[in-house]
């Protein structure tokens, strides 16, 4: 066990930790918007952990509260990416439509030139030997579980609430939810505050856990990556991005022995499954149930 | 009786087309009020002014003295006006249930995080939620197809469903687009009964737009009616049909 | 800055903001039509260059699987341009083989256009990226011909430069965007793609063969798309199969910028957005790649329908 998490340790944690950036894209699609400004808040929550943690001024900090450092990273993380989060929802969830899409490429994109130029961020080499919460890679799942289930519970309960329904009610048709008494703009603006919040702690958590960050942490590359996660996965369910998360971020593993052709078959995954899987693998395993009950009478439950 | 919302002057242009032109009108608390004219008279256009889908261009709507014009949509639909669509616009991916207890939001308070608690007011909001939208599903006949997705309704259930969705605002008006499109004549009779049985209950004042003459002249208090994007005449029903250029709008249009 | 420095940043400006412009105009086409930003139109950038590179200079890039292969023919520049570009307009009907029409014609949610489109993108530049390698390489200095690199502007005491390349990609440019103008203002497919634009289903009822301008469509957002990346490759040199990434981003904060699906407002975005980054100053230069950017996110807060957009009224 302990040579298995030896080799795998640090592989069982990415997909954990990949999978929690898929529900930071999971909460707005929720409500219909498509967001991919994840890579911008996850880097910027990286930086503030790792600021945090090697900066010369917050010493005396890291003197006095000792590993309770990390967790002030993660909450100053979220804190700082809702704010930015609000500031930058506002105006593009205003306009209905592809914009937000539009505006959180533009951030992730000034963000990742600003990092790259200041001092502070290290510029393009970044912040390195950033120190570690734990001896061990696999002990990270001390983290990052946790987080994952609290996220599990909160999708599943917000499913469930008067919040939940009027995200998917926007999403279903906005201008019926409009009509019907929902103020669009602020529930799209919470959806996708709550994504960066997310994405923005999974960085500060990810900063220790990869030892090193820099500017190519957030990328439009990892956004489509994010992307494919949940929407491969399953858009409408709790579980697709779970299920997306962990099967795509092993797929280049698995791919490994192909080398360079990996990223090919990646693109050909994400072609194909938008055309056969739209509702992703979960809506797939949805439609086969139905099937199965519906038309051949199996596992029929008794009302 | 007393006057529950008023236009004054309303009009509307999409570019050189006036839509809606100068239209003054005022409707009674209690009343069931119809509204008709030949296609593209500007009566879907006038229930999107009214419900603030549409930006007004010039002149005032009040509901109850307050002005309604500039509000968006969801503040318009606070104050107790609901609606169904011509094209009906249910939530396709929401279970029946589902698309009624969306429209309770108005009249419910939870949060993003008494949600996730669970805290005791938001339970016996949730509870209260949940039942009222049973009690809307028996009113329109469709409980024993709760959990099933709106989309696969025919569409005289989705018609009902988008009926029990609007009544899930708790409204004063409820503005019906022509509730009747599609139905046959057995149905359009219960459809009218329907519309009673719901005024009478809730204590509603009911709107809408209809193309099937007689059940608007059987149903109807009182009659609008509009051709390009005029009003030509609002009255009683037997005092409409008289009345010549409602007749030389409908002759006309043939 | 005095006036001989302005005048450089301006010819520096108007000659990269055509480059911009013609490429913006390929996801405007698309996007007029379809309602759909086409992402893999940065890749057909890169391909483009690619293309027109290994047709002019003779060879498969440097690295890679076909790092060997000599192509047994060489082009002048000039047809290896227009040759790559062709070639680019056809990869763009692929991509909406692969990505657009499987799921147009199940009446797919838009969003899943996006990510079929990513993936052809990523497609597309790891296959590149596999077949001619990563290396960055430009265009050899003759490939023009005989044609002096660079004109020297001397007023008073100081120096305009203004390479030979600038003149080329403006005059190219100029040259597609006057082409562009007249197929679709003038001629009888302009006008059933405008058709189309404005409502698909009305147009198809006219008897126009919907599918098939779409295709169209693509062909000629290929076509300006692959062409951009040549002329970019040319004068910057080609950095990898990446590089059409960024001017891929580059061009969304430009078709916002003039309103989407507005044609004029591609020129113009592309136009002003190239003038602004030209006219940062030296010392802040390394944040030239975020203007474009925050050009956009000036537009959403000023006026969101873009520069030459037009607010829609919303169907109801």
């Amino acid at each position: 066990m302990d040579q298995f998490l030896q080799n795998y340790g640090f592989l069982l944690v990415t997909l954990v930790q990949q999978s929690l950036l898929a529900y930071s894209l999971y909460f707005p699609l929720m409500a219909g918007q498509l967001s991919l400004a994840s890579p911008g808040f996850y880097a910027l929550g990286g930086y503030i952990a790792a600021i945090m943690a090697t900066a010369e001024y917050f010493a005396p900090w890291r003197d006095a509260l000792g590993w309770g450092i990390f967790p002030l990273g993660w909450l100053a993380a979220g804190i700082i990416s809702g704010i930015l989060a609000l500031l930058v929802g506002i105006p593009a969830l205003r306009l209905r439509g592809i914009y937000l899409a539009l505006a959180t490429i533009a951030f992730v994109e000034i963000l990742r030139v600003i990092c790259l130029n200041l001092a502070i961020t290290g510029g393009a080499i970044g912040i390195f030997g950033i120190p570690q919460l734990f001896e061990s890679r696999w002990s990270y799942i001390w983290t990052f579980g946790p987080l994952l289930l609290l996220i599990l519970c909160f999708s599943y309960r917000l499913d469930r609430s008067r919040v939940g329904r009027a995200f998917k009610a926007i999403r279903e048709d906005e201008l019926a939810a409009d009509a019907m008494g929902i103020n669009p703009t602020r529930y799209k603006v919470l959806a996708f505050v709550i994504g960066a919040v997310l994405a923005g702690v999974v960085g500060a958590m990810s900063a220790p856990f990869l030892n090193t960050w820099n500017a190519r942490q957030g990328t439009f590359d990892a956004s489509i990556a994010y992307l494919a996660y949940v929407l491969i996965g399953g858009s409408r369910s709790m579980w697709g991005p779970l299920l997306g998360g962990i099967m795509l971020s092993a797929l280049p593993e698995i791919l490994r022995p192909l080398k360079d052709a990996r990223l090919i078959i990646n693109g050909l995954v994400l072609v194909f499954a938008s055309i056969y899987l739209p509702q992703g693998i979960v809506g797939a395993v949805g439609s086969i149930r139905n099937f199965t009950t519906q038309t051949l009478g199996i596992g029929r439950s008794e009302k | 009786m007393t006057v529950l919302l008023e236009a004054e002057r309303l009009c509307r242009n999409f570019g050189g087309l006036k839509a809606v032109n100068e239209v003054t009108f005022q409707v009674m608390e209690g009343e069931i009020f119809g509204l008709i004219g030949p296609n593209g008279a500007g009566k879907t256009t006038l229930f999107n002014l009214m419900t603030g889908l549409t930006p007004v261009s010039s002149g005032v709507l009040r509901y109850r003295g307050n002005i309604l014009t500039g509000l968006p949509p969801h503040r318009i639909a606070a104050q107790g006006i609901g609606r169904t669509f011509q094209n009906i616009r249910l939530f396709k991916g929401l279970s029946a249930l589902e698309n009624i207890k969306v429209s309770q939001h108005v009249t419910t308070k939870s949060g993003l995080l008494s949600g996730f608690f669970g805290t005791p007011s938001s339970r016996v909001e949730e509870k209260r939620v949940e039942e009222k939208a049973w009690e809307l599903l028996a009113l329109v006949g469709l409980s024993d197809r709760a959990a099933e997705l709106a989309a696969n309704f025919s569409y005289g259930d989705q018609r009902r469903l988008e009926i029990a969705r609007a009544l899930a605002l708790d409204p004063k008006i409820v503005l019906l687009d022509e509730p009747a499109a599609g139905m046959n004549s057995s149905e359009k009779q219960g459809l009218s009964e329907f519309i009673r049985a719901i005024r009478d209950r809730f204590k509603l004042t009911v709107l809408l737009i209809e193309h099937h003459v007689p059940l608007v002249m059987n149903l109807c208090d009182r009659i609008a009616v509009l051709n390009f994007g005029e009003l030509i005449t609002v009255g009683e029903p037997a005092e409409v049909q008289k009345n010549r250029d409602v007749i030389e709008a409908y002759l006309g249009a043939e | 800055m005095d006036a001989v420095q302005f005048l450089q940043n301006f010819l520096n400006g108007i000659s990269i903001g055509s480059v911009y412009a013609i490429f913006a105009l390929g996801y405007t086409l698309v996007f007029s039509i379809l309602g759909i930003i086409n992402f893999a139109h940065g890749a057909i950038f890169t391909l483009g260059a690619y293309l027109t590179y290994s047709l002019a200079v003779g060879q498969f890039g440097i690295g890679g699987l076909l790092a060997d292969l000599q192509l047994p023919f060489q082009f002048s520049f000039t047809i290896s341009l227009f040759i790559g570009a062709i070639l680019s307009g056809m990869a763009g009907v692929l991509v909406e083989r692969c990505a657009f029409r499987p799921l147009r014609t199940r009446g797919a949610d838009p969003l899943l256009a996006l990510v079929s489109s990513l993936g052809v993108a990523l497609v597309t530049v790891n296959l590149l990226q596999y077949l001619v390698g990563s290396e960055i390489y430009s265009f050899p200095s003759d490939v023009y011909g005989d044609i002096r690199p660079a004109f020297l502007l001397h007023i008073g005491e100081k120096l305009v430069v203004v390479r030979t390349v600038q003149i080329i990609i403006f005059a190219v440019s100029m040259v597609v965007l006057a082409l562009l103008g007249y197929l679709i203002g003038w001629t009888r497919i302009g006008k059933a793609l405008r058709a189309v634009a404005e409502n698909a289903s009305t147009a198809s009822l006219l008897g126009i063969n919907v599918d098939r301008f779409i295709l169209y469509t693509f062909f000629l957002s290929g076509f300006l798309g692959g062409m951009a990346g040549s002329l970019v490759g040319t004068s910057f040199g080609i950095a990898g199969p990446y590089f059409g990434v960024s001017y891929g981003l580059k061009g969304l904060a430009v078709i916002v910028m003039g309103g989407l699906g507005s044609i004029p407002g591609a020129v113009l975005g592309g136009m002003v957005i190239g003038l602004a980054e030209a006219f940062v100053p030296s010392e802040y230069s390394a944040y030239k790649e975020a203007v474009a950017f925050a050009f956009l996110f000036a537009v959403l807060l000023i006026r969101p329908q873009g520069l030459l957009g037009s607010s829609q009224i919303q169907k109801v």
